[in-house]
C-alpha cells in the first residue's frame, strides 16, 4: 500500500496522543538544560551588572545602555555566548540516545509507562555508537552545505549591500540561503531516515553505518515523499518560531513577574516546536518501516583446520 | 509534479536574484536650465579677501574616466612676507601607486571602501607658466618622509619672489586620470565624482612678517584646507550626462561631437567639485531662512534611489534653516546633495564641497525611522559652515571641522526628528545621536592621542575617529552641559559671526567661548583638548550601617566595662559611606545624588580640580542609601557612564532575564540539532 502524505501526518498525530508522557519527558530534560544554560548565564551577568541600575535600562531595550554594556562586558556577554553553545552541543550529545530512545519507542509500539521506558532506556542506549557514527559518517554532507552556502552568499552578498528595498533584498537572500537550506534539509532527511533505519533492524540485520547512510541517501532520492514530509516539520517550526517573534516584538514583559511570564510563553512554545517534531519522527518511523529490508547478516563459521 | 515544482522554484529565485537595475541607454535630455540666480544669496559684496581664484576649463572623458584641463590660477600674497616659492597640492596622485602617502597610510582602504587593484588616478602637469615662461620642468615633489616619492604636492621655485600685496597668475595645462572611486573622488561605472582634482595652491598661515605655506602632503586622515576664491569652471561632457557642480550654472552651450559646455560661477568659496552621471535625476526644494529668504536645494540621484532622495532634501532643507538660524545665515544660492550610486556611495559618499555634498546610507535597512542616510546629508550639509565658511586647517586641527560640526548636527538632528529619537525610531528601538554615537565609539580615555592632534599624526582610522569625531562632540556636549544650553549656543553663534570666511584655529574658538562665557576654561580645555586619559568617573563601593553609641569595652581597670548592643541600641539613624574615584585626567565638579530608602535624595558635590582622585562621602541619614548616582543630570558626556549608578543591593533579575532570552535561542538550536 502505498503511504501518504496524509498517512505520514496521522500516524505524527497518533504517537503524540499515545506517548505525550515520552514526549513530555523528553520536553522536561530539554528543559532542565535550557533552565541551567539560563542560570549560568544569568550567574555570569549578574556577577557583573548586579550593582548597576545601566543593565536594567539595556535589557528593557535602551539601545544605547545595551550597546553600552555589551562594550563594557564583552567578555562576560561573549562568556553567555559560549555558555549558549555548550548547551547545544551537550544536547547534540545528549541527542543521540534521546532519538534512539524514541524511535525505539515508535518502532516497537510498548504498551504501559514501565515498558515504554525500558524501551527507550534500551534503543537509546543501544543505538547510541551507532548515531555517533553516522554523525560522522553525515560530515561531509554538512562540508557541502557549507560549500554550496559560501558559493552563494559569495555571488548574491553584493546584491545584499546594494539593496534598498525588500524586493531588492528577497532575491539575493533567497539565492543565499535557499540552496544551502535545501542540501541541507537533503542531508537532514537522509540522517533522520538512517537513524530508523539503524533502529528498526538494529536487532535482525545489524547493517554497516556507511551501507545504511549511502542506501538511505537513494531512498530519500526515490522518496522525495520524505522530503516533503520533512520539509513541512521544519516550515512549521519556523512558522511558530518567527510567528512568536513577531507578536512577541513590541510586548516587553519588565520586573519578575514578567520574567516568569515570558519563561512560561516561550517554553510552552518550545513545547509546541517539540511535539511538531515528534509527529515527523513518528511518520519518519511509518515511511522507513515500509522500506526493504538490508541484506540479513549471515554469521559464517570457517571450519576447522584438521591436523594434517 | 514534485520535480516541476522545484524547477520551477529554482527558476524563480534565479530571477529574482538576478533582477537588476537597468536603467536603458543614456539620452539627451536637453541643455539644462541656467541657474539665473547669484553665486551669493541676494548677490552683495566679497565676504572673503579672495586670495586665490581659479579660471578652470576641463573636459572629460567619460570611456576613460580622464580630464584634459586647462587652469588659470590668480593668487595674490596677503601676508606682509615675500613668497620665493609656489607650492601646490596635486592630489589626485595620492592614486597614482602604493607608493604615496595617502595609499600606504590608508592601505587602498577607507570608510569599508577598497581601491581597485587596476584603477589608479593621478594628475600631471603639462605646462606650467608664469608670464609666458614655461616653468613645468622647474617643478620638484619634496614628498614626505615615510613616503618620499608621494607627488600629492609640488612646489615650484620662483626666481622672482612674489612681494606683499602682489598678485600673480600662474596658467596651467593638465592631464588627470580619475582612480575606480573608494575614498571621495574617481569613476564607479559611468558615475563620476570629480573632487580635489585641479592644482591647488597652498595656505600662507602664521604671525604677520613670518608667514610660511602651509601644505600638507595628502594622507589618510589629513583633508582639506584652501584660501577663499571666486571660481569659473567650464565643464565639457557628452550631452547625455548629468552634472552638478558648487556654484552656479551661468552658461550652457552646446558642442559638436555630441558634448555639452557647462560653465559654473561661484565666489567664496575654497574648493570646487563636481559630478557627471548619464542617469542622474533632480529633486528640488527650497530652504527659508529667518530673514525670509530662500536657499535652492537639490538633491541629485539615480531613479532607483527615489525614496531616499525625499529623506534626503528634506534634512538638507531642515540643516540649512537650522543651521543658519544658529549660527550665520546660508550664504550662497544653491546647496545641491548628491547621492551616488549604491555601489560608488561607500567610496563617493559623505564628503563635503562649498554647496555641494554627497551622502550615503541608501540600503534597505535604512528604513524611515532609521535615520542614518539623514544623518549624513546634515552632516556633510553642515559642513558649509564648519569647513566651508569657517575654514579651518583640517590637516592639523580636523576636530575643528568634523568634530565641532558632529556636534552642532546633534541640535540639528533632534530638533528635526525629535530629541529621543534623533537617530533611531524603529523596531521598537529609540535613539538619540550624540548618544548613540558616544556608545558605539571607543571609550575616550583608551584613545592614546588627544583631540587636538594633526590629522596626519593620528595612529589608526579609530582614534582619529574617536577622537576627532566623537571626543569633539562630547567635550562641546559635555561643556554644553555644564554652562548652560542657551548661553553655550549664543557663544558657538558669535565665533560663527566673527570668524566666517576666516581661518580659525583652536584658539581662537577656546578665546571666543572663555569671552563669551565669562570665565576662565584652562582646566577644562587642556585636559579635555590636549591630554590623553579621558575621564573615568565611578562609584567604587558603597556602604551603610546602622547608627549607635560605642560598643565595646570602655574604661581601664575596675572602670572597664562592657557596653552591648543593649546598652548602646540602634538610634535608627544611618552611618553611609560612598567611595567615589576618577581614574582619568579630565577632572569636572559634579553632583553626586544619593538615594536612600525613604525616597529621599541628597546631593553631595564632586570636585576633583587638584584634589585626590578618590573620595569618600560619609553621610548621616534616617534611612538607609539604597542607591548612588554619580552625575544627576547627565552631563559629563565625556565619560562612559556604566559606572555612574550603583545599587547597594544587588539585583540580579535583569540579569535572569537576559539569560531567560539568550537561553531560549539556545533551545531553539537545540531542538534544530535533536529532538
Amino acid at each position: 500500500m502505498r503511504i501518504t502524505l496524509g498517512d505520514l501526518v496521522g500516524s505524527g498525530s497518533r504517537a503524540i496522543k499515545r506517548y505525550t508522557g515520552t514526549l513530555l519527558a523528553v520536553f522536561v530534560v530539554q528543559t532542565l538544560v535550557m533552565l541551567g544554560t539560563m542560570l549560568a548565564m544569568a550567574m555570569v551577568l549578574a556577577s557583573v551588572f548586579s550593582h548597576l541600575p545601566i543593565w536594567d535600562d539595556a535589557v528593557d531595550g535602551d539601545l544605547v545602555s545595551l550597546v553600552i554594556c555589551i562594550k563594557w562586558a564583552y567578555t562576560n556577554l561573549l562568556a553567555c555566548v559560549g555558555i549558549g553553545f555548550g548547551a547545544v552541543l551537550l544536547w547534540s550529545l545528549a541527542s543521540w540516545f534521546l532519538a534512539g530512545g524514541i524511535y525505539g519507542v515508535l518502532a516497537q509500539r510498548p504498551e504501559g509507562r514501565g515498558e515504554t521506558a525500558r524501551t527507550f532506556g534500551a534503543s537509546g542506549a543501544a543505538t547510541y555508537l551507532t548515531y555517533a557514527r553516522l554523525a560522522l559518517c553525515g560530515l561531509p554532507g554538512w562540508l557541502v552545505v557549507l560549500f554550496v552556502f559560501a558559493l552563494c552568499a559569495g555571488s548574491a552578498m553584493p546584491k545584499v549591500n546594494y539593496a534598498l528595498t525588500v524586493f531588492d533584498l528577497v532575491g539575493p537572500l533567497a539565492l543565499t540561503i535557499v540552496p544551502a537550506a535545501l542540501v541541507a534539509h537533503f542531508f537532514s532527511t537522509v540522517i533522520d531516515y538512517a537513524r530508523v533505519e539503524l533502529t528498526l533492524r538494529h536487532d535482525s540485520h545489524e547493517p554497516g553505518v556507511i551501507a545504511t547512510y549511502l542506501r538511505t541517501v537513494v531512498f530519500v532520492v526515490k522518496h522525495p515523499l520524505s522530503l516533503v514530509h520533512n520539509g513541512l516539520g521544519w516550515l512549521a517550526f519556523a512558522v511558530i518560531t518567527l510567528g512568536y517573534g513577531y507578536l512577541a516584538q513590541n510586548r516587553p514583559m519588565y520586573g519578575a513577574t514578567g520574567a516568569i511570564t515570558l519563561f512560561v510563553i516561550r517554553e510552552g512554545v518550545a513545547l509546541a516546536r517539540w511535539a511538531l517534531r515528534f509527529g515527523v519522527l513518528a511518520g519518519q518511523v511509518d515511511l522507513g518501516g515500509s522500506r526493504a529490508l538490508p541484506p540479513r547478516r549471515v554469521d559464517v563459521k570457517a571450519p576447522a583446520k584438521s591436523a594434517s | 509534479m514534485l520535480r516541476r515544482a522545484f524547477l520551477v522554484g529554482f527558476v524563480m529565485m534565479v530571477s529574482l536574484a538576478a533582477c537588476s537595475r537597468e536603467h536603458g541607454p543614456p539620452r539627451d535630455r536637453g541643455t539644462p536650465h541656467l541657474d539665473k540666480v547669484p553665486a551669493l544669496r541676494g548677490g552683495g559684496a566679497a565676504r572673503s579677501p579672495r586670495i586665490a581664484n581659479y579660471k578652470l576649463d576641463a573636459k572629460l572623458d567619460t570611456q576613460a574616466h580622464s580630464i584634459t584641463a586647462t587652469e588659470t590660477l590668480t593668487w595674490t600674497n596677503t601676508g606682509q612676507s615675500q613668497v620665493d616659492k609656489l607650492p601646490f597640492h596635486l592630489y589626485m596622485n595620492a592614486f597614482k601607486n602604493d607608493q604615496s602617502l595617502f595609499m600606504r597610510t590608508t592601505r587602498g582602504e577607507m570608510r569599508g571602501a577598497h581601491a581597485a587593484d587596476n584603477a589608479w588616478g593621478w594628475i600631471q602637469i603639462d605646462s606650467l607658466q608664469i608670464g609666458g615662461v614655461e616653468m613645468a620642468n622647474q617643478l620638484t615633489y619634496p614628498g614626505a618622509p615615510n613616503a618620499p616619492t608621494d607627488q600629492t604636492v609640488a612646489e615650484l621655485p620662483l626666481q622672482q619672489p612674489v612681494q606683499p600685496g602682489q598678485t600673480i597668475e600662474i596658467n596651467f595645462k593638465f592631464t588627470e586620470q580619475l582612480p575606480e572611486v573608494f575614498a571621495r573622488s574617481g569613476y564607479k561605472g559611468e558615475f563620476n565624482m570629480v573632487g580635489q582634482w585641479f592644482p591647488k595652491i597652498g595656505v600662507r598661515v602664521g604671525a604677520p612678517g613670518a608667514e610660511r605655506w602651509e601644505c600638507q602632503p595628502h594622507s589618510a586622515f589629513t583633508e582639506f584646507f584652501a584660501d577663499f576664491g571666486v571660481y569659473d569652471v567650464s565643464l565639457t561632457v557628452p550631452n547625455t550626462y548629468v552634472v552638478a557642480a558648487t556654484g552656479v550654472l551661468v552658461a550652457a552651450t552646446e558642442s559638436p561631437g555630441g558634448t555639452r559646455t557647462l560653465t559654473y560661477h561661484a565666489e567664496d568659496v575654497h574648493d570646487f567639485a563636481w559630478m557627471a552621471d548619464p542617469y542622474m535625476i533632480t529633486k528640488s526644494g527650497k530652504a527659508t531662512l529667518e530673514d525670509g529668504s530662500t536657499v535652492i536645494v537639490r538633491v541629485v540621484y539615480r531613479p532607483e534611489q527615489e525614496s531616499f532622495a525625499s529623506r534626503h532634501l528634506q534634512a538638507a532643507i531642515g540643516a540649512i534653516e537650522k543651521f543658519s538660524a544658529d549660527y550665520v545665515p546660508y550664504p550662497w544660492s544653491i546647496m545641491t546633495v548628491v547621492d551616488p550610486p549604491v555601489d560608488a556611495a561607500s567610496g563617493a559618499g559623505g564628503m563635503e564641497y562649498p554647496t555641494l555634498v554627497t551622502t550615503e546610507g541608501d540600503t534597505v535597512f535604512a528604513r524611515p525611522g532609521v535615520r542614518f542616510p539623514e544623518f549624513v546629508t546634515v552632516h556633510e550639509v553642515g559642513h558649509n559652515w564648519f569647513q566651508g565658511m569657517l575654514a579651518s586647517n583640517e590637516p592639523v586641527e580636523a576636530w575643528m571641522d568634523e568634530g565641532v560640526n558632529e556636534w552642532a548636527d546633534s541640535h540639528v538632528m533632534a530638533d528635526l526628528y525629535g530629541a529621543r529619537t534623533s537617530v533611531i525610531d524603529a523596531f521598537g528601538f529609540t535613539a538619540e545621536y550624540q548618544a548613540l554615537s558616544g556608545a558605539v565609539t571607543e571609550d575616550p580615555a583608551n584613545i592614546p592621542v588627544p583631540i587636538a592632534t594633526a590629522a596626519y599624526a593620528f595612529p589608526d582610522s579609530a582614534s582619529y575617529g574617536a577622537a576627532t569625531y566623537s571626543g569633539t562632540d562630547r567635550a562641546l556636549t559635555t561643556l554644553e552641559h555644564l554652562v548652560g544650553t542657551a548661553k553655550f549656543m549664543a557663544a558657538m553663534k558669535t565665533y560663527a559671526k566673527q570668524w566666517a570666511f576666516k581661518h580659525p584655529t583652536g584658539r581662537d574658538l577656546f578665546a571666543v567661548l572663555e569671552k563669551e562665557l565669562g570665565q576662565n576654561l584652562d582646566w577644562f580645555f587642556g585636559p579635555v583638548f590636549e591630554q590623553v586619559g579621558g575621564m573615568r568617573l565611578a562609584v567604587r563601593s558603597a556602604h551603610c550601617r546602622p547608627m549607635h553609641g560605642a560598643r565595646g569595652w570602655k574604661g581601664d581597670g575596675t572602670q572597664k566595662k562592657l557596653v552591648t548592643e543593649a546598652d548602646a541600641p540602634d538610634t535608627g539613624a544611618w552611618q553611609c559611606d560612598v567611595l567615589v574615584d576618577n581614574t582619568g585626567v579630565i577632572h569636572i565638579p559634579i553632583d553626586v545624588e544619593l538615594q536612600f530608602a525613604d525616597g529621599s535624595t541628597q546631593r553631595v558635590p564632586w570636585d576633583d580640580r587638584g584634589q585626590l582622585a578618590w573620595q569618600m562621602i560619609s553621610v548621616e541619614h534616617s534611612s538607609p542609601l539604597v542607591a548612588v548616582k554619580i552625575d544627576p543630570d547627565n552631563k559629563l558626556a565625556l565619560d562612559v557612564p556604566v559606572q555612574h549608578q550603583y545599587r547597594l543591593d544587588g539585583d540580579g533579575a535583569a540579569s535572569l532575564r537576559a539569560g531567560a532570552r539568550i537561553a531560549s535561542w539556545a533551545q531553539v538550536l537545540m531542538q534544530m540539532v535533536g529532538p
